[in-house]
């Protein structure tokens, strides 16, 4: 860990955040495997197609769970838009899409990410809910459980569509990103780059903790 | 079966009355349902609508216990129409015959009748013969006394108004039938009945087949492809056992059963051996005593010589007067005189008439016998409901036996045809077969009597016994060629004319019951089997040729049809005086030259036309004709409606005679009668279900049971609606002499009668189930509601007309 | 040599005998459940994981007021477009050489899918197991070129099986000898079936006899549209990443300025 990184995540949110990334990722694969019959040999590896329905199962509950603490957690900061800030991050979306010299300045969370977090906690909560009927139709009149068989499939393409870009951005596409929620210590740059209000509330009001600092150093405005 | 089968399909018109084809003889209904598509009529009239009901042209309904009325009414239509099949009429029945100038029929009663026996004096029951013995005829039947004149008279009774106040049929639905049938009265049509124990089971029992045989002689439906009157009979070798003698008043092969007057073997045969001096009759029965010897020679073997009557004495004989049915059996049974018993393959507790009094007879036995599949009612009687083992004394032996598909033998169909069919399994545990378990008995019983002496040691003793294979097991096929019959000693046979010799030597097969002898030079167990081994000894019970050179259906060389192999009896009947075949489109046989072709003809000589040596067709009665006046029944030659002993009616609509005049009505405490009873208001049928075997040993079966899991009535939708009653609710039956219960049943299918002026309701129940299982419903036998009264030609009871009530459970 | 094969069932010869139920049950060993007499000759009540076969009764009354006793074999009629092999996530539902469809039970999984995209109702599941099962017309005994168990077991000529445009033939043929309201019922939808009926009454008459069947829409939407565009969706996104990156490029943090920072540590 290099000095004067900044901390940008706590521990609990980082385990909660893999907790929801391993299952969904675990989900991914096994509901892909029984989507598409080319993908069926990802059973024979856990010993059948019975087992790896097993997994799915089970591993839906795990992120369902996983989903309400994570919605508990970030609630606060990513549930909420605020039209003020938001708005002009929008229209110019957030610079990813074309070069913006300046910008918006917004907190925590971009719109971006905000809308992330509403997609994975909406489409989670269907998918769940949807995969728990599918889990046990016989339950539920005909026509509710084929209706079950669409909103899975549909939210399933939508979370996987959000959560490869999710993957870019914190690979590839906004490089610096990933440590956040390994490490939890991201650099100032990054930090200046993607989150500069954020950075700068937090150094208002002394939230600030820096790697080999004190919290509330001021390192540089530069 | 006249006919057989197969034959169901050639023809024009089928009424089913009397039976529920598609649902008790499944495989039979295929070639029913050939035959409609052929654009055959195919009618069901019954007091349900059943699966048959479902598969026929149209269901009429008729009110249980009412066929002759219908019947009757047919007569007088086919009559009135002029629909009979005139050369057939005046030539092969007797029609023309002249009655008897003291036979008389008044208000229900014919003549003779002697009130304090129920029984009729039959002298005036006969027809007018000339000085040389053969009976004087009007072929113009024109004679106020002729047989078709007074059978004319007889039924002018039956209008379309009358009967259909009586049986509950629409005037419309019998005109239908009626017209419908009656058209097969032309020469080229045909017209079949298929019957079975809907019209067996009634106090009028045989006269409703009697009724039907009538028609079939007016419209020339008989020996016909596609006619004739063709009993159904059970899965249980019903047709086999029958043949083979399980009934009390016959011997093997029909003959009759000796009783106690008829001492000597000269005796026997002077009273049963047909006698007629027309030289135009073949007279077939004038060989009983040929039959009867050969039967004794079976019986007794070496032992059986003219010196001793061939070991007639040694017959068991009926006392006379006598009867000795299941009813009679189980009602000395509740008397206490009969002190033991064998149940062989039978589960009277369940399938005999009134349950209550049969329960109770069979815990007067020192011991019973139960040879069965399964453990049942009656082997467990004395832990039955209601019954405290500790007052039974009766020992009771179960002794467990094989299914028919785990031993080899023979089976008979309806059509004759007797088949032989192999062991397709080993029977289970310590099971045998019935063959093995009576050599064992009889050996066991043998050998006592050599030890120790006994009375009437010659009939056991005498006994020829050899069915033992070298393997020392029970051998079928022995019992088989026993029955066959065989040559006692080298026979050789001259033929008068030619001169040739036929050389027969001792131990060979009888080929033909023609063959048989008086002199105790043939054996013989049953003279209609003989020919099922050719004199090589061959099995053509066995043969499975699928050859058909008619293309009637007749499969010739397909197992062995008795008589001879006939496949359709009486054939002669289908040609004309001349020979030729009334239907050209079907020749099931043609006087060619100087010989009938087709099937195996009902005797060598030639038509009626030659006055020389031409015969009349029906050659087992004695003047050679189909009889319309049917002097042999006890209650009268002509079919007479009378009400089952238990109806709806204190009056008989049409004679002042109730009830059957010749029934025997039992006497027990336990055999009431609620006739016309406002206790017991319904009237119930009952019957048998697809899926069960008879008295229910299918109710082993999961599957079965699955299909039909527990005893149930069959109630109108009208009925349930005036009982307040539900479809599937448990419901009481009660008759005057027990009630069970069971699930109701709620059906449109089911239509309530207007007879008399009056609604009646018909609710109907099957026969297969009892509380012995399955232990969760414990249903008891419907039996435990009909009463042990019977037709008085055959003692079979009437299980399908009774008086009942309903109520909730 | 393989063909199309149909079963053929002539309700007007049908008798209810029941005997195919049976046979049905014996050939594939199928247990026999406890049933209660419901007021109805119908037993089992419905079709079960181990009554794959079962015959209907009904009691119709026509306009007339004449009561008819219909009965219908109900079991899978063994579709071309087949909503159960469509949904079955790992082949265990397929079609065999003879176009009929077939079932590896021990490749079923329990996911009850087909249970839902079955027009008829076919499929049914036994949670002791936790496999769907249902009729597969006998395909061991077709591959062994043997009736199947209840075609051998009928009476009366009402099943028979045979190949599709002889079948079809003898249908039409008899559904317009048996005239009035008899038709045909099972080539015209789903592809067609390869078990086709002969109906004696108008088709509406019969209970639990569909009159339009059809893969459910949603079954549709989710195996039509929605399965391949998950393909589409996945290659769209990698290649909106990959083309981003190409052009845009990534979003970088801002330079690091400061000595505290960077590769100092």
């Amino acid at each position: 860990m290099k000095k004067g990184m900044i901390k940008a995540t706590r521990p609990f949110e980082r385990v909660v955040h893999w907790c929801l990334a391993l299952s969904c990722f675990l989900l991914c694969i096994t509901g892909m495997s029984t989507m598409y019959h080319s993908l069926n040999f990802i059973g024979a590896v856990i010993g059948g197609m019975a087992n790896l329905r097993m997994l799915h199962h089970y591993g839906g509950l795990f992120f369902g769970a996983s989903l309400l603490v994570a919605i508990g957690i970030f609630w606060k900061d990513a549930g909420r838009f605020s039209s003020k800030e938001d708005w002009p991050w929008i229209k110019e979306a957030g610079g990813f899409l074309w070069h913006v010299d300046d910008i918006p300045e917004v907190g925590k969370y971009n719109p971006g990410q905000k809308m992330f977090f509403w997609v994975v906690a909406l489409g989670g909560a269907a998918m769940l809910a949807s995969g728990l009927i599918m889990w046990f139709p016989l339950s539920f009149s005909k026509q509710l459980v084929r209706t079950m068989y669409v909103v899975h499939s549909l939210g399933f393409l939508i979370i996987f569509a959000f959560i490869f870009v999710h993957l870019y951005l914190v690979t590839i596409g906004a490089p610096g990103s990933a440590p956040a929620m390994f490490t939890g210590w991201v650099t100032r740059g990054w930090m200046k780059k993607q989150h500069p209000k954020w950075l700068k509330e937090m150094e208002e009001n002394g939230t600030l903790e820096v790697y080999g600092g004190k919290g509330s150093n001021k390192i540089s405005s530069s | 079966m006249t006919n057989h089968y197969i034959d169901l399909k050639n023809s024009d018109c089928i009424l089913i009355m009397g039976s529920n084809a598609a649902e008790n003889h499944p495989i039979a209904f295929k070639w029913i349902l050939r035959a409609k598509d052929r654009g055959a009529k195919i009618i069901h009239v019954d007091p349900r609508y059943t699966r048959t009901s479902a598969r026929c042209d149209y269901h009429v309904p008729l009110r249980s216990g009412t066929d002759i009325a219908f019947l009757g009414g047919m007569i007088k239509y086919i009559i009135d129409n002029n629909l009979i099949q005139d050369e057939y009429v005046k030539y092969y029945t007797n029609a023309s015959q002249i009655i008897n100038a003291n036979y008389d029929f008044q208000d229900g009663l014919f003549a003779g009748f002697d009130a304090e026996k129920r029984s009729y004096n039959k002298k005036t029951w006969t027809t007018e013969k000339d000085e040389k013995g053969i009976p004087v005829r009007d072929y113009t039947l024109e004679n106020p006394r002729c047989v078709y004149q007074m059978l004319k008279k007889h039924y002018e009774r039956y209008t379309l108004e009358k009967v259909s106040s009586i049986t509950g049929v629409s005037k419309e639905n019998l005109l239908k039938v009626y017209k419908e049938y009656g058209a097969t009265g032309a020469p080229d049509k045909a017209g079949t009945e298929c019957y079975a124990l809907g019209w067996t089971h009634h106090t009028t029992g045989s006269q409703i087949i009697r009724a039907m045989s009538i028609i079939q002689l007016l419209l020339g439906n008989m020996g016909v492809c596609g006619g004739g009157i063709n009993a159904l009979r059970g899965e249980p070798n019903v047709q086999g056992s029958t043949d083979h003698a399980i009934l009390y008043n016959i011997l093997p092969g029909y003959l009759k059963m000796p009783s106690g007057s008829l001492d000597t073997l000269t005796k026997y045969n002077e009273k049963y051996t047909s006698k007629s001096t027309d030289p135009q009759s073949a007279n077939w029965y004038q060989n009983y005593p040929k039959y009867t010897v050969s039967f004794l020679k079976a019986m007794w073997g070496d032992e059986a010589t003219p010196e001793n009557d061939f070991g007639y004495s040694w017959l068991p004989k009926l006392d006379e007067g006598k009867h000795y049915s299941a009813m009679h059996t189980i009602d000395a049974m509740y008397a206490g005189k009969i002190k033991g018993f064998f149940a062989y393959g039978s589960n009277i507790a369940v399938s005999s008439p009134n349950s209550n009094k049969v329960r109770k007879g069979l815990q007067k036995l020192k011991w019973m016998v139960n040879v069965n599949l399964f453990d049942n009612e009656t082997s467990s009687f004395w832990k039955g409901p209601g019954v405290d083992p500790k007052a039974v004394d009766t020992e009771v032996f179960l002794l467990p036996a094989s299914a028919s598909m785990e031993k080899a033998g023979s089976q008979s169909n309806s059509g004759r045809w007797v088949q032989w069919r192999y062991r397709a399994a080993n029977p289970p545990g310590e099971a045998m077969s019935d063959g093995t378990i009576t050599m064992l008995i009889m050996d066991a019983i043998r050998a006592l009597y050599r030890e120790e002496g006994g009375p009437c040691w010659e009939p056991i003793l005498n006994l020829k016994w050899d069915y033992r294979n070298s393997l020392g097991r029970f051998d079928p096929l022995k019992v088989a060629k026993q029955i066959n019959g065989h040559y006692t000693r080298d026979l050789v046979i001259e033929d008068k004319v030619t001169g040739a010799k036929e050389v027969n030597k001792k131990g060979e097969t009888v080929p033909s019951f023609a063959k048989l002898m008086t002199d105790g030079s043939t054996a013989c167990g049953n003279w209609l089997m003989a020919g099922s081994f050719d004199q090589k000894g061959e099995n053509r019970m066995a043969k499975r040729g699928k050859e058909d050179p008619t293309g009637l259906g007749l499969y010739p060389d397909w197992a062995f049809a008795w008589p001879l192999n006939r496949r359709i009896i009486y054939n002669r009947a289908s040609c004309d005086p001349q020979g030729k075949p009334y239907n050209p489109k079907m020749k099931l046989l043609e006087w060619v030259g100087d010989r009938w072709v087709g099937d195996v003809a009902d005797g060598p000589w030639p038509p009626l036309a030659d006055k020389e040596k031409g015969k009349f067709p029906f050659i087992m009665k004695a003047d050679g004709v189909g009889a319309i006046f049917g002097p042999g029944m006890v209650e009268g030659p002509f079919p007479e409606h009378y009400e089952p002993l238990e109806g709806p009616l204190t009056k008989n609509p049409i004679s002042g005679q109730l009830l059957n005049p010749a029934v025997t009505v039992f006497k027990s405490d336990l055999d009431k009668v609620a006739n016309a009873d406002q206790k017991y208001p319904y009237v119930c049928t009952t019957y048998s279900a697809t899926e069960h075997w008879c008295s229910g040993f299918t109710r082993w079966q999961p599957w079965l049971l699955e299909a039909m899991p527990e005893a149930y009535i069959e109630i109108s939708n009208k009925l349930a609606e005036k009982l307040g009653l539900k479809n599937g609710e448990r419901v009481k039956v009660a008759s005057i002499r027990g009630e069970v219960t069971c699930v109701a049943m709620v059906t449109k299918r089911l239509k309530p009668f207007e007879v008399e002026g009056k609604v009646i309701h018909q609710v109907g129940m099957p026969c297969n189930y009892g509380w012995f299982n399955p232990v969760e419903t414990a249903d008891d036998s419907v039996n435990h509601l009909t009463p042990a009264v019977g037709c008085p030609n055959t003692f079979c009871p009437e299980y399908k007309a009774f008086m009942v009530n309903v109520s909730k459970a | 040599m393989s063909q199309e094969l149909i079963k053929l069932i002539d309700l007007s010869r049908c008798t209810a005998c029941r005997g195919c139920q049976i046979a049905c049950k014996q050939w594939n060993e199928l247990p026999a459940s406890r049933t209660k007499n419901t007021g109805s000759y119908q037993n089992p009540p419905d079709l079960q994981w181990n009554t794959w076969t079962l015959i209907r009764f009904q009691e119709h009354e026509d306009q007339s007021g004449n009561v008819k006793w219909l009965f219908r074999k109900d079991g899978c009629m063994h579709c071309t477009d087949a909503g159960c092999v469509k949904v079955c996530p790992t082949e265990a539902l397929y079609h065999t050489e003879f176009g009929n469809v077939s079932l590896n039970v021990d490749k079923c999984i329990g996911c009850k899918a087909c249970m839902y995209a079955c027009p008829f109702g076919v499929p049914k599941f036994n949670a002791a197991t936790n496999k769907i099962y249902k009729c597969d017309l006998c395909y061991t005994r077709l591959q062994g070129n043997q009736l199947p168990a209840c075609v051998l077991s009928c009476p009366t000529g009402a099943l028979q099986i045979g190949p599709k445009d002889i079948m079809l033939t003898k249908a039409y043929k008899r559904a317009k000898a048996l005239g009035g309201d008899a038709s045909v019922y099972g080539d015209k939808f789903v592809d067609g079936t390869h078990v086709v009926y002969v109906l004696p009454e108008k088709a509406d008459v019969y209970d639990h006899l569909p009159q339009d069947p059809k893969i459910p829409l949603q079954i549709i939407v989710w195996k039509e549209f929605l399965k391949p565009a998950g393909l589409m969706v996945a290659g769209a996104v990698v290649a909106g990443a990959f083309l981003h990156y190409i052009t845009h490029g990534p979003k970088m943090p801002e330079e690091e300025i400061t000595s505290e920072g960077g590769d100092k540590s």
